[in-house]
Formats: structure tokens, C-alpha cells, sequence
């Protein structure tokens, strides 16, 4: 889900640098308000991120995929958490690593660090608090569909490329979203929805209290 | 340090040593989808992009390109590639986390 340099034209990466300047600002300042004691867990989640992602699984039809993570710190700690999580990890990983991009970094934070853990989220809150399902399955399916959320997105940043400007993703919308939604429907959801399920799982098991400092963090704001 | 992240540290430590997996697995496959480089795009729908050609060149400063060493083709070199970009991206994610943490911290005590 990383898109390289060269795939979106000038006009889409500025479009998601503006976007995501009031996002980060938001972000920042949500971080002032992460306990103490929330710290080394959110660095040890970023890690777990960074490193999930180097998972490549196999697609069906040759091409790969992995899952981010983004959904179980949102879970664990908050949406925003995520995002902070996000925007790091992708920064290493386009700069040292060669994994997205520099003028399509922020678009890759808009998919993977803003879309995917708020759309994890928000389903896994509707589901526990109106559904009254459990956190653990509830969890899973936030995963899941928070990446399969986040993999259409990007494939409609790259799909509607031929219509602004040719000369950048050459693929249009009909062949880049299905492209990008069938990956993450049937190899990188599924992989998400029972590695977030299993973590949630075992934080909820061994630290219930963790679950409590989240829900006074929410009526805070 | 709780049990909790005391416990994902080890998942952490697990996941690097077992990351070559993460490439193994997929070793006749070509990338994900849309992220090609780009003389495999232009081949792929027959003629160029000058576009993408001139974007594409922003950046090659990548000091592990595709987390590997450069020129370790085979399986395990590229596997001992593998395990030392995901060291070294690990190592520079916390880096730069606590480096962010700080910082803001700073700032909201100073003002």
C-alpha cells in the first residue's frame, strides 16, 4: 500500500500535504496528553508496525501484501496514537528503505496512518457499543476493515490519476481499486483481523486497566 | 517497563528474527500492486511516462533499498539483508519516537 514516487502527479501529492499539515498539528498536540506510562508502549506498538510490514504474504495472481497494525493501537491506546505511530514509520521507511516516498508520503500517511486506524476504530466502537459484540472479535473486524478501507482509498488516489494529468499512474480506476481492494479482502485483512485480535486479546487478559486509562482519556478528549 | 510491553518488546525481538520469512514466502513474486519500479510499469503498458520517470528520481539516497544490502541477490543473503533492515528500521523508528516525545514534551512545560 505504499505508493513509490512517481505514481501520483504534483497536483495529488500537494492536494495530501495540505490535507495532512492540520492533521499533524492535531496529532502533535494529542501527544502532550500520552501518559507516562503509555510511552514505551507506543514505541514498542510503532515498532511492532514497522516490523509487521515487513511480512510480504502472497496474493493470489503474484503480486504481495501486509498489514500495518494501524487498527490495534487505535484499539490499545487511541486513533491518534496511530497516526503519531504511522507518521513515523513511514518516514523511516521511504527514507531509508525506499518503501513509498517522499512526495507521496503524505498521501501514504493520509492512507495507512489516518484512514485505516479512524475506520478500525469507529467500527470496532460501533460494534462493541451498539452491537454489544467482544472487544476481541470486534477488534478483528475493525482490522479488517480498516485495511481493506485505507487499500481502496489508495487505489483511487492511483486510479485517478490518468484523469488529472497522464504521465504518472497509468492505471485507472476500474483496474487500480479492484486491484488493491481484492489484495487486502483476501490476504491482508484476514491476516490484520487475527493478529489484532490475538494482541487485543492479551492486553485485555493481562492489563484490563490498560482498556480503563483509555476510556478517561476519551472523556477528556 | 510493565508486563505488557515488556511482552510486546520480545514479540518485537520475535518478529525481527523471524522477519526473513516476510521475504521467503513471497521470493517468486513480483511487488504489491502499484509499486512497481518504473521501467517494469512502462513495460507493462508499452510506452513511457515522463511523469512518473522524472518523480520516480526524488529520492535514491535509501541506504537499504528494499530492506536489503545492495548486491546480496540470493536467498541468504538477502534473508541476513532482511534481519539487518529490520534492526536498523526498528532502532531508527524508536529513535525517532522518543526523539518526537521529547521534544513535544518540552515544548508543552515551556509554554
Amino acid at each position: 500500500m505504499h505508493i513509490p514516487d512517481g505514481y501520483l502527479g504534483p497536483y495529488t501529492c500537494a492536494f495530501f500535504y495540505l490535507v495532512m499539515i492540520p492533521v499533524w498539528y492535531r496529532t502533535f498536540r494529542w501527544l502532550k496528553n500520552l501518559r507516562p506510562s503509555q510511552v514505551p508502549l507506543l514505541g514498542v506498538l510503532t515498532a511492532f508496525s514497522f516490523l509487521v510490514m515487513m511480512y510480504n504474504m502472497p496474493v493470489p495472481g503474484g503480486t504481495t501484501a501486509h498489514i500495518v497494525g494501524g487498527t490495534m493501537i487505535a484499539v490499545l491506546i487511541s486513533p491518534w496514537a496511530a497516526t503519531v505511530s504511522l507518521t513515523i514509520v513511514l518516514l523511516i521507511q521511504a527514507l531509508f528503505f525506499g518503501d513509498g516516498g517522499i512526495t507521496t508520503y503524505a498521501a501514504n500517511v493520509f492512507n495507512m496512518g489516518l484512514v485505516l486506524p479512524f475506520v478500525g476504530y469507529h467500527t470496532y466502537r460501533f460494534l462493541t457499543r451498539r452491537l454489544k459484540l467482544n472487544e476481541v472479535t470486534s477488534a478483528g473486524i475493525g482490522a479488517y476493515i480498516g485495511i481493506v478501507t485505507a487499500a481502496i482509498v489508495a487505489g483511487v488516489e492511483l486510479g485517478i490519476q490518468p484523469y488529472i494529468q497522464p504521465g504518472y499512474c497509468p492505471y485507472p480506476l476500474k483496474i487500480s481499486v479492484p486491484a488493491m481492494a481484492i489484495a487486502h479482502l483476501i490476504t491482508a485483512g484476514p491476516a490484520a483481523a487475527v493478529v489484532t485480535g490475538t494482541v487485543v486479546w492479551y492486553v485485555r487478559k493481562s492489563r484490563p486497566d490498560l482498556f480503563e486509562m483509555r476510556a478517561i482519556d476519551r472523556v477528556r478528549g | 517497563m510493565e508486563g505488557v510491553t515488556k511482552t510486546l518488546l520480545a514479540v518485537v525481538g520475535v518478529l525481527i528474527i523471524l522477519s526473513p520469512i516476510g521475504i521467503l514466502l513471497v521470493w517468486n513474486y513480483s511487488d504489491a500492486w502499484g509499486e512497481w519500479d518504473v521501467g517494469t510499469v512502462e513495460e507493462m503498458v508499452g510506452h513511457r511516462l515522463p511523469g512518473m520517470e522524472r518523480l520516480s528520481e526524488v529520492w535514491n539516497h535509501a541506504v537499504l533499498p528494499d530492506y536489503n544490502v545492495p548486491g546480496w541477490e540470493d536467498k541468504l543473503h538477502a534473508s541476513i539483508g532482511y534481519v539487518i533492515s529490520a534492526i536498523a528500521g526498528t532502532a531508527l523508528v524508536l529513535l525517532l519516537y522518543y526523539a518526537l516525545v521529547k521534544s513535544i514534551k518540552r515544548r508543552s512545560i515551556s509554554s
